[in-house]
């Protein structure tokens, strides 16, 4: 086996290979994933790690997974299995957030990679099922108040030992769930993809040898991090604080839940107290380490000022401080399904702290809510469709530029789906889609607009199941610009409105109801009163501004 | 079609207008480069046709047909040189162009740009009316609003009106009486109907596809008139065809009402040459790659058929209709290799362009690109580039490899060069192969077709990394294009989305829907001139399970009256299809037909070429100094235009010709094949 020396040459080609392999894997999911969550709203992620379980390289897709799945391995490694006894041909699965990872649907599959007996590497892939079972379809819950309500927790567990399927295993889960067939199809194409990714890694050890690709991967990590801890020196020295606040948990209805970060950069390095949050709370919208500490690292990579190698050498500079039992890092067994709240409004509390130090750099606080609802429509015959939406609002003003109106920013990244599929589909009609004026906040560079989708009910009845947030508290504004709107549901019955809580589950509707929802903007960056004449004569001009 | 002997083919280009001629008598193909001249292309194009006639001896009077690929729609749309337009759409839906599909391409940008959107707010005007999605009334169109209607268009200037309405794919009706109400009310204001542009569900793609071409209309007509114009005046009375995104060429007519359909005819032109090429050669399985001085576009020939999708994009603008399938990555001549902070040696994206343009070019550029690492390793001739046209400026190139990688990274200049195309080469490696991995392909079973002006020194060592064993270089690299264009056929797509069960009760309906458009297709191809027995009508059906968000494309055949057994057939295929591209098929599961298509061809004969015999003058041209393999060595360099079909050249070695130079690797021995392709195969071990 010719082994050729590592200059930075056959760094750069092993970590684009290593970049393709997370690529093929991505793609083999994509081409036999079942479910339509994986299929079109492409909710799920892949990535190789080293054989410490550091993230190498991964697939551009969510950003909420994509900085947790090294923290979920390297928990794995260190308390639940037994790394000398994880062989080439183990399959383990979780998706446990009390384990390491962020919420039940988010099953991750990982497998070690061997070259010449020794561990290079491992593989994962994770995705989004459409069902793990638990107290509503969709296992998406907003009243639960233990994570036991939420689903099917599976702990770390060989999926698959020696090669051979453990079918206790299988037949536990298929008992479990709603769809079996879909999540099982999927998880089926979580398994094709860690055998292409693993192939894909031995073909490069193959050239490259065991201790060629351990030492490429440190390497890889050593020059991400260097990349990163030059461009945070760029940043000035300091401690920079910042609040902001979820509506509720949709239990303690009215009780805010604060987000509260202290950010302090010195020289190379940050460091992000996580204490001053809230204490972990009753309802579903509690986030485990996972997810915290992908919001805090996604804030610091985006802040950089230059583009670097997505890997976990860019987590080292970066240290969080989450004490158990806060809304952060909260402790058995509280519910966390709507962890992705957490993540939005830690998101946009980092910003606001980072701004201090970069305020040439950081934008006003993007709308910062998964807009999530489902319509269950049900017939005549008492068959049902079932529609699961997730809309977006308006991205914060930066300070050189407007925000855009209507895009999916910050933790998620989905798309919208057609109005003219779903009236072919569904007894559902879209009497209404658009901009919100003004929904923007003011300043020198106005905020994006949120939008408002209405749904009239075509069905005899129909249940409405929703899980958002600012709705109370809006997106700030920065360096004197202004808040945007605020969300708002609206039930229209017979020509009477009334609101509809935003966190509920299962609420009756009936044929001609129609369903108002109005989405935040993003908040204004500057002082309004500088904004340019032209840009405000524009905004009149195209009803941008009321 | 045409009884005059000569064909011509005209690519037109940002820098040089391509020709291609063809004589029909003698079979001979010859070509001819002239400047574009942007101002006005047809200025160019007449020209070239002019030199190339006394060039090449044949009088305006014999030319029967010219093809013409242009960029004079993408062109439009990037410069956003476009008339002033107004949307109208269903009242309460005017944003959905603004409002887009959500999605955001870069993740970590924290100050995102809005997608790009040609019609802005004031100028996107709700109508009355509303259909359901069976295409039944559930507000019949307010003709009372008329008249405020007309106001504002006046108001705001109107060139040029799209209508986009909900659910008009299934019933134009609302959108028909509105043209016709505005044809009456304003003549002369150009409509286009989303329901004849692309009457394809989904509301946003369809509105882009219309707004795309009711801007493009007044831009794209007016070309078409002062070529038409300057066509008359030289007497000069070709029958005239223009290439479309779908890798077909329309008639002046089509392209005049529907200029959308130019809009991504860019990778036709390769395309066709690479389906032209599987057929010369018996290759049905080919990977086409063109990489220019930004680029490297990839596309598939599977099975002798160029693989086209029913969905592009300009300028992140989706336009809604049938193109040749591309990956583009931004890998080419010009890739700026650098090195960051941490000491990571990257090239490209960022490209030089033609403009500073590589160091070598001696043009300004002090950013180390692909190119010069090819001159510094002594792959390309300073001395013969672009066949002599212009002198590379080696002791710059040298120095700036020297400073910005090689010191950086303590490699020597030779080191730090070969790193580049290493680093270079294992990107385009990746693309080519994720383009084959999507759709469950084996490169083994491929060979690599290799052209544009920065290809042919990168394809072997692609090829290599890819495990393919074969490499075609075809004749006349840089007017690919121009000879794939000299073979088209006439194409029109014809679609309609209309979702049903694929079950025998849907037969009468889709038997009624395929007749339809079989009408209109003949209809199409006899306006054209297109005789009954060069008629080709195919149909294809998008298709997709229940629940499905995204179809395939299934091909049906000939199909008119469709019964149980065809239907059957169709199924069978479909659940094939799908075994193939996803690894898995239910055939118990409810599938749906979305979308139908008849693919109309209009066949235009196809003369054999003859090849050209080869330049009077040794084929081995010389031996030059080339760092290869970690030394200097005297390499052979081989003048392609003399290549004799006896000639072997074994790598490493280099094949020069006027336009392009061709590396032939260690372990790879090259030699002519037909039509002329040079034709590498990898050594047996």
């Amino acid at each position: 086996m010719s082994k050729t020396p590592l200059g930075p040459i056959e760094i750069e080609v092993i970590r684009n290979a290593l970049t393709a392999a997370a690529a093929e894997m991505d793609v083999t999911i994509w081409r036999t994933s079942r479910s339509t969550i994986v299929r079109e709203l492409l909710d799920y992620s892949t990535a190789v790690f080293d054989a410490e379980g550091n993230n190498l390289a991964q697939s551009a897709r969510i950003p909420s997974h994509l900085n947790s799945m090294s923290h979920f391995l390297r928990e794995l490694l260190d308390k639940w299995v037994d790394p000398e006894s994880w062989g080439p041909d183990d399959v383990v699965i979780s998706n446990d957030p009390y384990c390491g990872g962020q919420h039940l649907p988010d099953i991750t599959a990982f497998k070690p990679v061997f070259h010449e007996g020794k561990r290079i590497a491992f593989v994962g892939a994770l995705c989004h099922h459409i069902d793990v079972g638990g107290l509503v379809a969709g296992s998406y819950a907003a009243k639960a108040i233990e994570i036991f309500q939420e689903g099917l927790r599976i702990p770390p567990v060989k999926l698959i030992e020696k090669g051979v399927r453990n079918e206790g295993v299988w037949a536990m889960i298929r008992q479990n769930i709603r769809k079996p067939d879909l999540l099982l199809g999927d998880l089926n194409s979580q398994i094709a993809s860690l055998e292409v990714g693993a192939t894909a890694l031995r073909r490069l050890a193959a050239r490259y040898g065991a201790e060629g690709m351990i030492e490429a991967g440190r390497r890889i990590l050593d020059m991400s991090e260097a990349a990163m801890r030059a461009a945070i020196s760029r940043m000035p020295d300091g401690t920079y604080e910042f609040t902001d606040w979820l509506d509720d948990d949709g239990i303690d209805l009215g009780k805010p839940i604060k987000l509260h970060v202290a950010v302090t950069i010195k020289g190379d390095a940050i460091s992000v107290d996580l204490s001053g949050c809230s204490p972990q709370v009753q309802g579903p919208t509690n986030a485990t380490l996972a997810s915290s500490n992908a919001a805090v690292m996604f804030a610091v990579m985006s802040a950089c000022d230059e583009p670097f190698a997505a890997n976990a050498g860019c987590y080292r500079p970066v240290t969080t401080i989450a004490p158990e039992g806060l809304v952060v890092n909260a402790r058995h067994p509280a519910p966390v399904v709507h962890r992705i709240a957490v993540t939005h409004r830690l998101l946009n509390a980092m910003f606001g702290a980072l701004h201090q130090a970069v305020p040439d750099r950081i934008p006003a606080a993007y709308y910062g809510n998964s807009y999530v609802c489902t319509f269950q429509t049900v017939a005549e015959d008492a068959s049902r469709e079932v529609l699961v939406e997730i809309e977006i609002g308006g991205t914060g003003a930066h300070p050189a530029k407007d925000g855009v109106n209507a895009l999916s920013a910050g933790m998620h990244n989905n798309a919208n789906i057609p109005i003219e599929m779903i009236e072919a589909q569904t007894p559902l009609t879209i009497t209404r889609y658009g901009l919100i004026p003004g929904s923007g906040g003011a300043g020198q560079r106005r905020g994006g607009l949120g939008l408002a989708r209405e749904w009239r009910i075509d069905s005899p009845r129909c249940f409405f199941t929703a899980n958002m947030d600012r709705f109370v508290h809006a997106p700030y504004g920065l360096a004197g610009g202004g808040p945007a709107s605020v969300g708002r549901l609206v039930l229209v019955r017979d020509g009477e409105e009334s609101p509809l809580p935003p966190k509920c589950d299962n609420v009756p509707l009936q044929q001609g109801d129609r369903v108002r929802l109005e989405t935040s903007g993003g908040g204004g960056f500057g002082d309004p009163a500088s904004r340019a004449a032209e840009a405000v004569a524009r905004d009149r001009r195209l009803g941008y501004a009321t | 079609m045409s009884e005059r002997p000569i064909r011509i083919a005209v690519d037109i280009g940002g820098t040089f207008t391509d020709l291609q001629v063809l004589d029909s008598r003698s079979g001979a193909v010859r070509a001819w480069k002239t400047p574009t001249t942007p101002e006005d292309p047809s200025i160019g194009l007449m020209r070239g046709v002019e030199e190339a006639a006394s060039r090449f001896g044949f009088a305006l009077a014999e030319v029967g047909l010219l093809l013409h690929g242009t960029t004079i729609a993408t062109n439009a749309v990037l410069e956003r040189k476009l008339a002033r337009g107004v949307l109208l759409t269903t009242a309460g839906f005017e944003d959905v162009l603004e409002i887009n599909r959500h999605v955001r391409r870069e993740l970590y940008k924290v100050d995102p740009d809005p997608f790009p959107c040609l019609i802005e707010r004031d100028r996107r005007l709700g109508v009355p009316e509303r259909l359901r999605a069976d295409g039944s009334v559930e507000a019949p169109l307010d003709e009372a609003a008329l008249p405020a209607l007309l106001a504002k268009l006046d108001a705001l200037g109107a060139e040029a009106v799209a209508v986009c309405l909900l659910h008009s794919y299934r019933n134009p009706a609302h959108e028909q009486r509105l043209k016709a109400l505005l044809a009456e009310a304003r003549p002369g204001l150009p409509v286009s109907l989303s329901s004849e542009v692309s009457p394809e569900i989904r509301e946003y793609e369809r509105a882009s596809t219309a707004v795309l071409n009711a801007v493009l209309v007044p831009v794209v007509k007016a070309y078409l008139d002062r070529l038409e114009r300057r066509l008359g005046e030289s007497g000069f009375n070709p029958l005239v065809f223009l290439v479309q995104s779908n890798g077909g060429v329309c008639s002046l007519r089509t392209a005049a009402e529907q200029p959308a359909r130019l809009l991504l005819s860019g990778p036709s032109g390769g395309a066709l040459a690479a389906g032209r090429i599987a057929t010369l050669l018996a290759r049905p399985n080919l990977v086409a790659v063109d990489m220019g001085g930004t680029s490297y576009d990839v596309s598939i020939v599977q099975d002798g058929r160029v693989s086209v999708v029913t969905q592009g994009e300009i300028d992140r603008l989706p336009v809604r209709l049938p193109m040749v399938e591309m990956r583009t990555i931004g890998a080419g001549g010009g890739s700026i290799a650098s090195v960051d902070h941490g000491g990571r040696l990257s090239v490209g994206p960022r490209s030089a362009g033609a403009r500073p343009g590589p160091v070598s070019y001696g043009r300004g550029g002090t950013e180390p690109t692909v190119t010069d690492a090819n001159l510094a390793l002594g792959r390309l001739d300073p001395d013969y580039f672009l066949g002599g046209a212009m002198t590379l400026d080696m002791p710059a190139t040298r120095a700036a490899i020297e400073a910005k990688v090689g010191a950086p990274l303590g490699l020597s200049p030779e080191a730090a060069a070969e790193g580049i195309l290493t680093v270079v080469n294992a990107n385009l490696g990746a693309a080519v192969r994720l383009s084959l991995f999507e759709k469950g392909l084996d490169p083994r079973d491929f060979s690599l077709l290799s052209f544009g002006g920065a290809g042919g020194l990168h394809a072997i060592d692609v090829a290599a990394e890819m495990g393919i064993g074969e490499v075609i270089f075809p004749a006349e690299p840089g007017t690919l294009s121009a000879y794939g264009i000299l073979y088209s056929d006439l194409v029109q797509d014809i679609a309609r989305s209309r979702v049903l069960p694929a079950v025998a009760e849907s037969l009468p309906e889709i038997g009624a829907l395929i007749g339809a458009l079989r009408e209109e297709a003949e209809a199409r191809l006899a306006a054209d001139g297109v005789a009954a027995s060069a008629r080709l009508l195919e149909v294809a059906v998008d298709m997709r399970y229940h629940g499905q968000a995204f179809e395939l494309l299934v091909p049906w055949g000939e199909v008119a009256a469709p019964d149980a057994a065809a239907l059957a057939t169709l199924l069978a295929r479909f659940h094939a299809m799908h075994r193939q591209r996803f690894s898995y098929a239910d055939e118990a599961e409810a599938v749906e037909l979305v979308t139908f298509r008849v693919i109309a061809t209009g066949r235009l004969p196809k003369p054999d070429a003859a090849v050209a015999p080869p330049a009077a003058r040794p084929a081995l041209k010389g031996r030059r100094r080339v760092h290869e393999d970690g030394e200097w060595r005297e390499l052979p360099v081989w003048d392609r235009e003399a290549l004799k079909p006896e000639d072997r050249i074994a790598g490493p070695a280099i094949v020069e010709e006027a336009f392009a130079t061709h590396w032939i690797g260690r372990g790879w021995s090259a030699a002519l094949g037909a039509a002329g392709a040079l034709i590498a195969r990898r050594d047996a071990p």
